[in-house]
């Protein structure tokens, strides 16, 4: 299976809160949506999910435009971030609700209801109600409805961002068991990007409905294409120098070293990160922020200079990538 | 304390006027005239004997009124309910323009449509049935039961209905697995609020239905009250005040809550 | 699609609620009554001239605004007064907070004939109590002068419970630190009532101000039941007065001219009051203002 969307746009009344998007999902692979909030991402997943109407545009599954199908007819699993457990009912009845209404016999309802509470782990929590879970339960829960239904897809919006930081890294590799091996197209909307890092194959960064660049996490961090994906891609977050001819440098804070020669700085403050420290400056070519470290002491004033081939170049007007 | 003081009062003038009737009807005639001489035969039950045996019994009145205001309840909830769903699903301008006209519907006195209410059961013959009234209560009270409605869709979380879209659930069976349920607390206090208004309705009534048998409670009680205003029995009246007191007094008691939140929730949005 | 689903209860609304109003302001032009047979004529504007000249329309009009702004004020003050006082906590609070809903719930036409008998001359309670007290017997049901008064007592009763819940929800809604921070810059009751309460329960008040304002303005059930309207119509309504035209004088192109009169009317006060109230309590972000400075 392959999902594909070309040129997909909607618009709401004058504003158009996706559009051109391009996109293709393979088998197996992950394509996370990250960008900041109000930027299309959950937008573009309802758009697939069917649960909004497309303005332009298209979108196949397989060879199948899908374009205006109803949600109910393109066998897609997603899961949300507040998980959308009916409250007044069991475990067990949320699962069955959608296999009931799809015309499965209750034998068999049974039977795989309960292969897949073992597979989420939930076998002892068949017969609560969703407000008895934890939130990692939860989202389990919503997991395996979307599993039973055996989609073609799988979209995830935002799924774990109502979880603790810890609970989320627990998380992972639970997601990468039950859907990513599954060998099906899976879109994957997070706010979080060290999230999408982690997981996806490659990130589509939105900005204001568009995407901006589709990459591997490698190739978005070392070659952003625009500077607005530089800015919100790595942190700490990169240095901005002074724009000079209409040309804006931009320097990761990890590429930034002491020397004895090169722009003279001021220590403003540091921060303690652990294995290593982040150092705030003060230079002639604007704040500037340095990661090294924590071995090194700093006096107050301090030289640093990077290689050429860390600096990123792009157009002050237009935020594009200069080569 | 002074806060005291002012509960007490608080009560007494609620309660005191009902406490006046129930005191009057257990009254002998005699009793009545002297209510504060000591007479020998004062307490008696005679009242509610001849009321209860009068033509037609009094308890009539009380299931004419519940016939009613359970079919109006229902008719009134069979329609309210979609409408108030759907109108978050229209544009919308559209939809606040809508809600502004029902809250303009809810506070119109309706008492002003008896006149073309009555043409309208002349014309398709719905006087003297008691059913036929509930399709004015219903419509009556279907602004105020749409925008309680649609407040309480209005704060489900819309991911519960797009999952159950997902999942292949119809619109159908939305509404029975998912909607009707969650929202059962705003159609209860709707359900209370309806059939209170049913129950209580004059005017319409009045109009719409003369057969002696047919009556509901307060027009009822208004013909009993037909003849003049100086000497009548008034320990009759009482009595039959207090009978048809007491279904309310307990529907208050019992649905206290429902009837405060609709009453609130109604109040919140408006 | 969706849409569709509006469709029964707009057709029964537009039934109940339109279709009468129409009906009204096509009737008001007609002859329609025993002398033409029941069969609407057109008689031009003659209804509305006659109701220009009809002396008893008039007394009834002012009988009727004076009744609906007498009671709805007392309603309002009694129910500010009621809603402040259980909105503080205390024990037993739940249950006077229903049983003092008890009037409201109650059918209008029940307990008006309970007033009937309360006011009575000279059996009722009220009769011996002004003798006790020494104003002797007033015959409140038969004295002109005093039954209107009577008649705003017992809706007074039978409302105010609705109004007060209305503000009591408001009340709710007013976060305690608003109270705490104008105490701390010295404030006393009065003016957080002045400065707080009245400004954030300013929707409240409009909303109950409104309804009861329409309501009483076509009371109808109460008067029958208490006075027939009487005595000499002293506390005959409007309502009354076309329900009496269509069913007693059976001259539904009259009675149609009154209720489209009154319909007319009643918008009218509505907003006038509605634009009175805005001037009467401060707004809110004055209010806000008046506090920091």
């Amino acid at each position: 299976m392959t999902l594909q969307i070309q040129n997909l746009g909607r618009r709401v009344g004058q504003q158009w809160i996706v559009r051109q998007l391009n996109l293709q999902v393979d088998d197996g692979e992950c394509v996370a949506l990250v960008g900041p909030s109000g930027c299309g991402k959950s937008s573009t997943l309802r758009l697939i999910a069917g649960l909004d109407a497309v303005s332009e545009g298209e979108i196949f599954f397989d060879q199948t435009k899908v374009t205006h199908a109803m949600a109910a007819q393109r066998a897609v699993g997603m899961v949300f971030q507040s998980y959308a457990l009916l409250p007044h009912l069991s475990v067990t009845a949320n699962l069955e609700l959608g296999l009931r209404v799809r015309g499965v016999r209750p034998s068999d309802r049974q039977q795989r209801i309960q292969a897949m509470l073992d597979l989420v782990q939930l076998q002892d929590r068949a017969d609560v109600l969703p407000a008895q879970l934890s939130g990692g339960q939860r989202q389990r829960v919503a997991l395996a409805r979307a599993l039973l239904r055996d989609p073609e897809v799988y979209l995830l919006d935002e799924p774990m961002s109502n979880l603790d930081a810890q609970l989320r890294e627990e998380l992972r590799p639970e997601l990468r068991r039950l859907v990513l091996n599954r060998q099906k197209p899976v879109i994957h909307v997070t706010h979080d990007q060290h999230e999408a890092m982690a997981i996806a194959d490659r990130i589509a960064v939105l900005h204001s409905g568009r995407i901006q660049q589709v990459a591997t996490p490698a190739e978005l961090y070392h070659h952003p294409e625009t500077l607005f994906i530089a800015k919100f891609i790595g942190r700490p977050q990169i240095n901005c120098l002074r724009p000079s001819n209409g040309v804006v440098c931009a320097v990761r804070p990890e590429s930034l070293t002491f020397a004895s020669e090169g722009i003279p700085c001021k220590l403003i403050s540091r921060e303690w990160l652990g294995s290593s420290q982040l150092l705030y400056l003060d230079s002639p070519q604007g704040p500037l922020r340095l990661s090294c470290s924590t071995a090194v002491d700093i006096p107050e004033t301090i030289h640093v200079s990077w290689k050429a081939s860390d600096e990123h170049h792009f157009d002050a007007a237009s935020g594009i990538r200069l080569p | 304390m002074n806060r005291r003081f002012l509960i007490v009062l608080l009560l007494i003038w609620s309660l005191g006027p009902l406490f006046w009737q129930v005191y009057t009807s257990l009254c002998s005639d005699q009793a009545l005239t002297q209510p504060f001489a000591s007479i020998d035969h004062r307490w008696t039950l005679v009242h509610y004997r001849n009321v209860l045996t009068s033509n037609p019994p009094f308890w009539r009145y009380l299931v004419n009124s519940f016939i009613v205001g359970v079919s109006s309840t229902f008719f009134c909830l069979l329609l309210a309910l979609p409408a108030a769903y759907a109108l978050n699903r229209i544009p919308r301008k559209l939809s606040i323009i809508s809600r502004l006209a029902l809250v303009g519907a809810a506070l119109f006195p309706y008492v002003l449509l008896f006149l073309g209410l009555l043409e309208l059961a002349r014309t398709f013959n719905l006087g003297n049935q008691l059913l036929a009234l509930s399709l004015p209560y219903a419509a009556l009270s279907q602004p105020l039961a749409i925008l309680l409605l649609n407040s309480a869709f209005n704060d489900l979380p819309p991911e519960l209905e797009d999952a159950a879209k997902l999942e292949g659930l119809s619109l159908f069976q939305r509404f029975r697995w998912i909607l009707i349920p969650l929202i059962s607390p705003a159609t209860a206090s709707t359900a209370i609020l309806v059939f209170l208004f049913s129950w209580n309705e004059y005017p319409i009534a009045l109009t719409w239905i003369s057969d002696s048998n047919k009556l509901t409670l307060p027009v009822a009680m208004a013909r009993i009250a037909g003849s003049s205003i100086y000497s009548v029995p008034y320990g009759a009246y009482a009595a039959a005040t207090v009978l048809g007191s007491i279904p309310l007094v307990l529907l208050v008691l019992i649905f206290q809550k429902p009837i405060v939140s609709g009453l609130t929730s109604g109040a919140v949005k408006g | 699609m969706i849409a569709l689903l509006l469709v029964p209860a707009l057709l029964l609304l537009v039934v109940v609620f339109v279709g009468p109003l129409f009906r009204y302001a096509w009737l008001s032009f007609h002859a329609d009554s025993v002398i033409t047979g029941l069969i609407a004529i057109s008689n031009g504007g003659a209804n509305w001239l006659r109701l220009v000249q009809d002396q008893r329309y008039w007394q009834d009009l002012f009988q009727t605004l004076r009744f609906a702004g007498v009671s709805v004020g007392l309603e309002l003050v009694l129910a500010l007064l009621i809603a402040l006082l259980l909105d503080q906590r205390w024990r037993g609070r739940d249950v006077v907070r229903t049983l003092a809903l008890i009037p409201w719930a109650l059918p209008t036409t029940v307990m008006a004939l309970g007033w009937r008998w309360i006011f009575n001359t000279p059996y009722g309670p009220v009769d011996h109590l002004t003798k006790i007290i020494g104003l002797g017997s007033l015959n409140i049901l038969g004295d002109p002068s005093l039954t209107w008064m009577a008649t705003v007592w017992a809706d007074v009763w039978k409302t105010t419970p609705f109004a007060a819940l209305i503000l009591l929800a408001g009340l709710q809604t007013i976060p305690g630190d608003l109270y705490e921070a104008l105490r701390l810059e010295g404030g006393n009751a009065l003016i957080c009532l002045r400065r707080i309460t009245l400004p954030l329960l300013r929707p409240y008040i409009l909303l109950a101000l409104l309804f009861r304002l329409a309501q009483a303005f076509g009371v109808f059930d109460l008067i029958q039941v208490l006075t027939g309207g009487g005595p000499a119509s002293s506390t005959e309504s409007i309502a009354l007065y076309a329900y009496w035209n269509a069913l007693r004088f059976l001259d539904f192109g009259y009675s149609a001219t009154i209720i489209m009169a009154s319909f007319i009317l009643i918008s009218l006060i509505c907003v006038i009051a509605w634009i009175a109230l805005q001037l009467i309590i401060p707004t809110h972000s004055k209010s806000r203002g008046a506090v920091s400075s």
